[in-house]
């Protein structure tokens, strides 16, 4: 993360968006659009003075925290660790931004200058000759499950808040507790949580057999609570994965063969876990104090967005489409354009990195060219016949073509660049003036006698 | 050649049982032999394969074929296997039709007199058609010598950090305030236990 963060041949461009993409493979035009952080980032040391100033001392949730910490107006991202590490500024939570009102203690406390409430977002244009997606995933919300009460006790944990406990840099430095900041004494972790469901995703999300089984073990070890981890079937596929199954099995979790069905908040704010052990074939109901939601990856939800932006498609599942299934894994269809990571399927992160490793080496293969073929199979306009109509102007599914004005009239062209050869054109040119140089009338017309001329 | 004579070689692939199993090829290639400027039909179990290949490259050495029409699969997958071949024995690739017996035929066609008989059709279409090929010229254009990655997780920062490395200009875009994504966010890692960040 840091490395990226200093590379000499990286400029990073944060809390930024791509809202548009034109041109095409080797010759890509973008347009990012950078909004503003309040702080000028060429001045401000990442010291935190602001932070300790900002009068919004009763915070909103924490997203890096997934809502177990809060955070002020302003903050320095990934509780403290951010890539840059310098201050943003929150203008929905800002009272000086959001209001108009606030002492704004926080410049006062600034020993560098660097916070400025004027800062406007800046548009970027940017020329590049490939485009790596990689926009990641989505956490499933196990609110859509009613059934697992998410939200109905705090002590019902999805699979990243249960990260964020168990991390160092979390919001209890690393200690798995209950509310109530005890222990747990019991743990029920659930697995297939928004995935291999037909009321959330019928896909196996692939990644929370092994995080699960990680928590089991995080809790073994850090707490020594009792675990009860139900699961349909435990997908160990990947390198080290079934001996590091066989490890917890031997560390004492009880593997309950099961979906867990429904968490239940019972009145004294203990829960119970109900579900059907099917290798012993009769329900069963185990009490807790804690409840993890191994939770799915999910398209995220703007990726319909994204996909119309970089011109990709969605396979069913909603995540991003691949050019095909075993042999152009990162390409897409839009030539120049790549995938890499869980913004094509869930993966784990060896997988995401090996994906990511890959889509780079075609982009370098691709810059080290130099130079791309542009296929010939476009389309042609006949000036001569063209009348400047603009009938095909709006048709085209490429703005591939312009127009030319001349003497009052004009003729269109065509970017054979950004031209597929798809021919809508072509059927659409009422003067006839515009010729796929593939699909000419004589080659249908001959196709056609050629499959009538037999009987 | 230097005539501008049109001598056409037809390529009916068996593609293992895929085809051969359903159409009878040796028909197909009897019918096509003698179709209008057809100079050789032939038959392979995998025309795609390396032996193929150079049996269409042989002939367009030896027996002058300037134009080639192969009926085997789907072209998304092997067009360009094809194109490339004749280029490299020296014809234009746009001389060049392939025509699907394979999906459109032998996969859905159940019997075999129908599917034989979809075959030779779809053949002579192709030899029609070809006849009426123009040679193309592909372009090259120039490469931005930069790339734009989209979205700072553990996924864009792997692929910066590798073009980055190969000396080329990188612009990592992120929508918020830090790169890191979710990796930033994990403890331990699966299955070695290691830190994330």
């Amino acid at each position: 993360m840091m490395d990226a963060g200093r590379h000499p041949n990286i400029r990073l461009l944060t809390y930024s968006d791509v809202i548009d993409v034109s041109g095409y493979i080797g010759q890509f035009k973008v347009k990012v659009r950078q909004r503003p952080r309040y702080v000028d980032t060429t001045l401000c040391t990442g010291c935190g003075a602001c932070v300790e100033a900002c009068v919004y001392r009763k915070g909103v949730p924490n997203e890096f925290d997934a809502g177990l910490s809060k955070r002020r107006a302003a903050y320095i991202p990934l509780n403290g660790q951010g890539v840059p590490m310098k201050t943003v500024i929150d203008k929905d939570t800002c009272v000086w931004l959001s209001r108009g009102k606030c002492l704004k203690d926080c410049i006062k406390a600034c020993p560098a200058n660097a916070i400025d409430f004027d800062q406007k977002e800046e548009i970027v244009e940017l020329n590049v000759g490939s485009i790596v997606v990689a926009t990641g995933f989505d956490m499933f919300n196990p609110k859509r499950l009613s059934a697992y009460a998410y939200g109905k006790s705090p002590n019902i944990l999805d699979g990243l808040q249960f990260e964020r406990m168990s991390s160092a840099t979390g919001p209890t430095k690393g200690l798995i507790l209950t509310a109530e900041g005890k222990k747990p004494e019991r743990v029920a972790i659930i697995h297939c949580v928004g995935s291999r469901d037909e009321h959330a995703n019928r896909y196996c999300s692939r990644v929370c057999c092994m995080y699960a089984l990680k928590h089991a073990h995080l809790v073994r070890d850090k707490t020594g609570a009792e675990v009860f981890e139900f699961y349909m079937d435990i997908r160990a596929f990947g390198k080290d994965d079934e001996e590091f199954y066989q490890r917890v099995q031997e560390e004492g979790v009880y593997f309950v063969r099961g979906r867990g069905a429904e968490v239940v908040v019972l009145n004294d704010g203990k829960l119970q876990v109900k579900a059907e052990d099917t290798t012993l074939g009769i329900p069963v109901q185990i009490g807790v104090d804690m409840v993890v939601l191994e939770t799915a990856m999910e398209p995220q939800r703007d990726s319909d967005k994204v996909a119309s932006l970089f011109g990709i498609s969605r396979s069913a599942s909603g995540f991003f489409q691949e050019a095909h299934p075993k042999l152009r894994p990162f390409h897409t269809n839009t030539e120049g354009v790549f995938l890499a990571g869980t913004c094509q399927a869930p993966k784990d992160v060896p997988d995401t990195v090996a994906h990511a490793g890959a889509a780079a080496g075609e982009v370098l293969s691709l810059l080290g060219r130099g130079t791309v073929v542009i296929s010939p199979t476009t389309a042609l306009v006949d000036e001569a016949l063209c009348s400047g109509c603009k009938t095909c102007l709006a048709l085209c599914p490429y703005a591939a073509i312009s127009f030319i004005a001349q003497n009052g009239t004009g003729v269109v062209r065509i970017n054979e660049a950004l031209c597929k050869g798809c021919g809508t054109c072509t059927a659409a040119c009422p003067a006839g003036a515009i010729t796929a140089r593939h699909f000419t009338d004589q080659q249908i017309v001959a196709e056609l006698e050629g499959l009538f001329a037999i009987a | 050649m230097t005539d501008d004579q049109i001598r056409i070689g037809v390529y009916v692939c068996e593609c293992g049982i895929n085809i051969g199993a359903v159409i009878d090829v040796p028909e197909v290639v009897r019918f096509a032999s003698v179709l209008p400027n057809v100079t050789v039909a032939r038959q392979f179990k995998y025309m795609c394969s390396e032996s193929g290949q150079k049996m269409i490259q042989d002939d367009i050495k030896h027996l002058g074929i300037n134009r080639v029409v192969v009926a085997s699969c789907t072209p998304r997958m092997h067009e360009p296997t094809f194109q490339n071949a004749i280029a490299a024995a020296g014809l234009n690739p746009y001389y060049f039709q392939m025509t699907n017996i394979r999906e459109q035929v032998s996969w859905v066609v159940e019997d075999p007199a129908q599917a034989t008989a979809k075959a030779k059709r779809l053949v002579s279409a192709a030899v029609a058609r070809v006849a009426w090929h123009a040679p193309l010229q592909a372009r090259k254009e120039k490469v931005t010598p930069a790339a734009l990655v989209v979205g700072g997780g553990i996924a864009g920062i792997q692929a910066a950090l590798t073009i980055a490395e190969g000396g080329y200009q990188v612009y990592l875009v992120e929508r918020e305030p830090s790169i890191g994504g979710h990796m930033a966010q994990l403890d331990k890692t699966f299955p070695t236990l290691d830190c994330s960040t």
